[in-house]
Formats: structure tokens, sequence, C-alpha cells
């Protein structure tokens, strides 16, 4: 069974995961791919059409806390995380060319 | 000094309130064994020597002024470097990280802060915990250190080294699908992965959150129970985290209960591939059970067979979504942005700053999500995932906990396997089921050293008991009684 992913896909995938790939990254990959999916294989022998997906294991769903005011520990955190920052604006790339 | 070797935090408890030692002389006598010792292991990537003596003189102030002692006062710990100390330099052992420094506390160490425990150091990894080895690091490779030319196993091998190396009393690590007791059974300590919801995530670098979990590394299963009931609750900051109630048997197991507890025997993991010194050493548990009076029961899991292909497939999903952030915006910049655009600074982040596992994974999630594969692959492994869980729903209706192998052999060559993703995938398959249906599972030494031809060390093999849901003082109580035996 061929690997799903062609040389045109992987160009493709890799674009929308914003990873520049070397042309070597590229041969490699369609080859760790291609034993990958044979291994994936397996999965298709087996009927699940009247199962239902897990979506959460523990059962829990929209978990919601409080609405109440609290101290925040983290004051600063995000904009910590910032490798850039001017007077308390956070810097980044041009999105617009000008 | 003498009282490292084979620390464990009970041992360190009683030496320090009997004054036989302060935490202060345990925590230089273990920074001077470090720097000598981890020349040759490689176990940490960054030492926090100065906060550390800190922290340990603190203690030792508290406790000549007669406060009383939270239980891990002093302990010194190594964390794994995906777990955010406020104001350290934290990675994941990723290039794209090297410059971020943690903006906050992760829940676990504003608990383990509370409990005035010391941090040492922050402990090597596979780059964001993918891999099996530790060899994924993009800094360096850690050793075993029951064979120097041999992997730790991964991706929590520089905590479970430094714990097997006497480099820390005990470590904090995290388990995704094996990443705490695959390298506890590599050498040679106790690893436990919680049931899923009972450690808070806040503060863990994200991989693939519905399967992880944070988790203990210790020299004991008491020393595991101890250091789990410290991290263990309810957190508002990670809303998969549950309401846990664990009694008083988390910490005093009682015995004569845990005899009386039957143990499943997963047929499908008993497998002819499986290693000839590993079925032994699984063997001489089972015996060693059998005489404290244990009752064994051998019982199925069908789908045992599909939760590689299916762990393979979630595991990448949630990867190339949550890995999304590490977009050269946000956390750290290693380029020179200088008249790039936005979409430039994306790809050559992306494209320098992760190594080829952590792509190899992004480019799979992207496409098991993408739009006409989504049914094929993520939906269908989705289901698959329900199979895996129902199985174990159904034998813990005849049975309260489960023996099977750690790993399916002992560890491995440095550089044998390195280029193989699909060998290393398949490291996880005793493991990775109990993290696919949410379980607690240990990892804990089996008593029966192995004889390697070729060196003539004796290599550790590690047993697993899984549990059902927040029952982790079954498979704890188990090792405790196992342990006590030998």
């Amino acid at each position: 069974m061929p690997s799903p992913i062609t040389k045109e896909t992987l160009k493709h995938l890799a674009e929308l995961a914003r990873i520049e790939l070397t042309p070597r990254e590229e041969e490699k990959l369609l080859y760790d791919l291609q034993k990958i999916f044979d291994h994936f294989e397996e999965l298709k022998t087996l009927g699940t059409a009247d199962v239902e997906p897990l979506v959460s294991v523990t059962g829990a769903k929209n978990v919601f806390r409080d609405d109440d005011e609290r101290k925040s520990t983290n004051r600063g955190a995000g904009t910590n995380a910032f490798p850039e920052k001017e007077n308390g604006f956070l810097k980044i790339p041009p999105v617009f060319e000008k | 000094m003498k009282f490292l070797r084979g620390l464990t935090i009970e041992k360190f408890r009683e030496g320090l309130l009997s004054k036989k030692f302060t935490a202060l002389e345990i925590a230089q006598g273990l920074f001077r064994h470090i720097k000598e010792k981890d020349s040759e292991i490689h176990a940490y990537l960054d030492l926090h020597e100065e906060s550390a003596l800190q922290e340990a003189e603190n203690v030792d102030i508290a406790l000549a002024t007669g406060e009383n002692l939270p239980p891990l006062a002093g302990v010194p710990l190594a964390i794994k470097d995906n777990i955010l100390i406020k104001g350290r330099k934290t990675t994941s052992a990723s290039k794209i990280l090297e410059t971020y420094v943690a903006s906050y506390d992760a829940t676990v160490i504003q608990k383990l802060k509370e409990e005035k425990a010391v941090f040492l150091g922050n402990a090597n990894m596979d780059e964001f915990a993918m891999g099996a080895s530790t060899e994924n690091s993009a800094f360096q490779a850690t050793k075993n250190p029951h064979d120097i030319s041999r992997v730790p196993g991964g991706t929590s091998g520089g905590s479970a080294a430094a714990v097997a190396a006497d480099m820390a009393v005990a470590a904090l690590g995290s388990d995704t699908g094996g990443s705490i007791r695959q390298p506890s059974a590599f050498c040679g300590v106790v690893g436990l992965k919680p049931t899923y919801g009972a450690v808070s995530r806040s503060g863990l670098m994200p991989m693939a959150s519905s399967l992880d979990q944070i988790g203990t590394i210790t020299k004991t299963v008491k020393d595991a129970a101890i250091l789990f009931n410290a991290i263990a609750g309810k957190d508002p900051m990670d809303a998969t985290s549950a309401e846990t109630a664990y009694g008083d048997d988390l910490l005093n197991p009682d015995f004569a209960k845990i005899k009386n507890l039957t143990i499943g025997l997963p047929e499908e993991y008993f497998v002819k591939e499986l290693g000839g010194e590993i079925a032994s050493a699984i063997e001489g548990v089972k015996e060693k059970l059998k005489e404290l009076g244990m009752r064994f029961k051998t019982i199925s899991l069908p789908h045992t067979k599909y939760s590689i292909p299916c762990y393979y497939i979630i595991v990448p999903a949630e990867i190339s979504a949550n890995l999304a952030r590490f977009d050269g915006i946000r956390y750290s910049r290693i380029i020179k942005s200088e008249g790039l655009d936005l979409r430039e600074v994306y790809v050559k982040q992306r494209g320098i700053g992760f190594g080829p596992e952590v792509k190899r994974r992004i480019i799979l999630g992207t496409f098991v999500l993408s739009s006409g594969y989504y049914d094929a692959y993520y939906a269908k492994a989705q289901r698959v995932r329900s199979l895996i869980k129902n199985d174990f729903i159904e034998v813990f209706k005849n049975v309260d906990v489960l023996l099977t192998p750690a790993t399916p052999h002992t560890a491995f060559k440095i550089g044998e396997k390195v280029d193989d993703p699909l060998w290393m995938y398949l490291e996880d398959i005793f493991t990775s089921t109990s993290n696919l249906a949410g379980l607690p599972a240990i990892s804990i030494p089996a008593k029966s050293g192995i004889r390697d031809q070729g060196t003539g060390n004796s290599l550790p093999v590690g047993f697993q008991l899984i549990g059902r849901p927040f029952r982790e003082a079954d498979i704890l109580g188990i090792g405790e009684y196992y342990e006590k035996s030998l």
C-alpha cells in the first residue's frame, strides 16, 4: 500500500504547518512516513462504524470555573513570554506589506 | 557523602528529623556528586545550585526554630525540562526554546514549593517529550547509569538516570505513552504515571493533551506514593484535572486487603517476541506475588494490537495543534528576523528550531487532521480508542489490577535505533494503552538483573501494574507489598 503522502502532499503539509524543510529532510520524511503508514494499515481491518469516538477519556465536558474575582499569581507571565517588547507593547514582524 | 547512596524520601526525612544530617549537607553533597558523575551521565541540562542550597538552608532554619515540616521538606528533586519553574530556563530540550525562561510556576511546582522541596535542576529529555531514548534531545544524549553505552530510555531519561545514579532523591517526569515507565524500567527505578486528571497539567508544556500526565520517578514504591500524594488534586488552572478523594490507603496500604486483590494477566502482552530475560523476570515477579497469597487470572484485551497505530495517529494530531504556538513570536526567537515578514519568521523559526522527530510528528498530525483524511485516520483512531478503553472496563469487572512487562526488552545501545522511528514507536507497546484509557500505571524493578553478554553488566527489567481509574492505591499497595517481601 503506497503512502498517501506524496512529495507534493508533503510540500503542502509543510506549508500548512509553517515548517521549512530541506530537500534531504523531505526525502527522509517520505521514507519514514511510508513505513509508518504501512503500520497504520492494520486499523483498516477493524470495523468501527457503530463505535462512538472517544473525545474525553474521563468523560468530563464543559468544565467551568466560578466567575469570581481572583488574585493572579502570574501577572506579567504573558508579556514576559514575548521575546520582543517595547514600552509595554509586544513587537511582532510586519503582517502586511508596506 | 555516605548518606547519598540509595537515599530515599523516607530515609531523608528520618535522617533530617533525627539530625543525622542537615538538608544543606545533603544538598551540598549532591552537587559535589553531580559535578563528578554527571560529566559521564549527562542527566541534567541546567543546575540551580545557588537557589537549591538556599532552599535547603531554609529548611534547616525552620527545623531549628521548631517549625513543623511538610513531608517533602528539604527533599532534593530533579525536574523534567518541560515543567515550568518560574525564572528558570525551560526548553523541553528543544533548540526552539533555548532562550526561553519560564514566566510562571507549574501547579506541581507551586505545590512542591509549599512542601519546601529543593529543586536541583532541569533534567534532560527527548525534545518536547517525543522519543523513547532521550537521544532526541537537542542538547545532549543521556547515558544509562547501569551501562553507559546504552540509552536510559525516554522521554524522561534525564529524570530516571538522575535518580538511578543517586544524583537526585526523586524526580518528576511526564508520561504520554510510557515516558515515565519505560526509562524507569531501563534504569531500575520506580515510575508512576497517575490516572488522567489526577495531577494538574498547568505549566507542563503540552505534547498530546488528552494523554499527558505528570508523574513521579523514585527509588521505592513508598516514595512514589509520598511524592504523588503531594502533587495530586483538582486545579482550576487545568479543566481536565479531576476532583480526587484519595484515602489513607494511598500512604498506608492495608496488606491484608491488598493480598485479596485479583491480578489479571493480559495474554496479548505475553507475546513470543518478548525478550527471554523479560519473560523470566516477570515470571519471577508472578511467583513472588503468588507466594504472598495473591490470585492470578489470565484475561484478554482484544484490541491491544491496534494501540500503536491508534496512539500514533492521535498523538501527532494533538502535537500539530499544540506546537503551533512555537511561532517565533511568542516564547522565543532564535532567528534573525530583520527584513523577514511574518510568514518567513514562522517557517524559518520552525524549520531551524524543531528537530527531526518533532517535524515528523507535526507533518503526520497535520495530515491526519486534514480535510479528506480526517475520517479515515483521526476519527477512526478515536473510535479505536473507545474500543481499547472498553477492553479495560470489561476486564476490571473480573480483576482488580493487571500485571504486564513494562518494556519488550532491556535498555538498547546508544545510536542503535536512532534512525528508525517506527521501531521507537513500538517501544510504547505495553505502556501506551493505559494512556489511551486514562488509567494509572506503574513500572517497578523486577529484582533479577540480566547479564549482558558484551559487558557483563546487569541490566534492570521492569514490570508494570495497571489499575482502575483513581485506584493508584491498588498498584502502589501491591508494589510496596512486593518490595517489602524482597
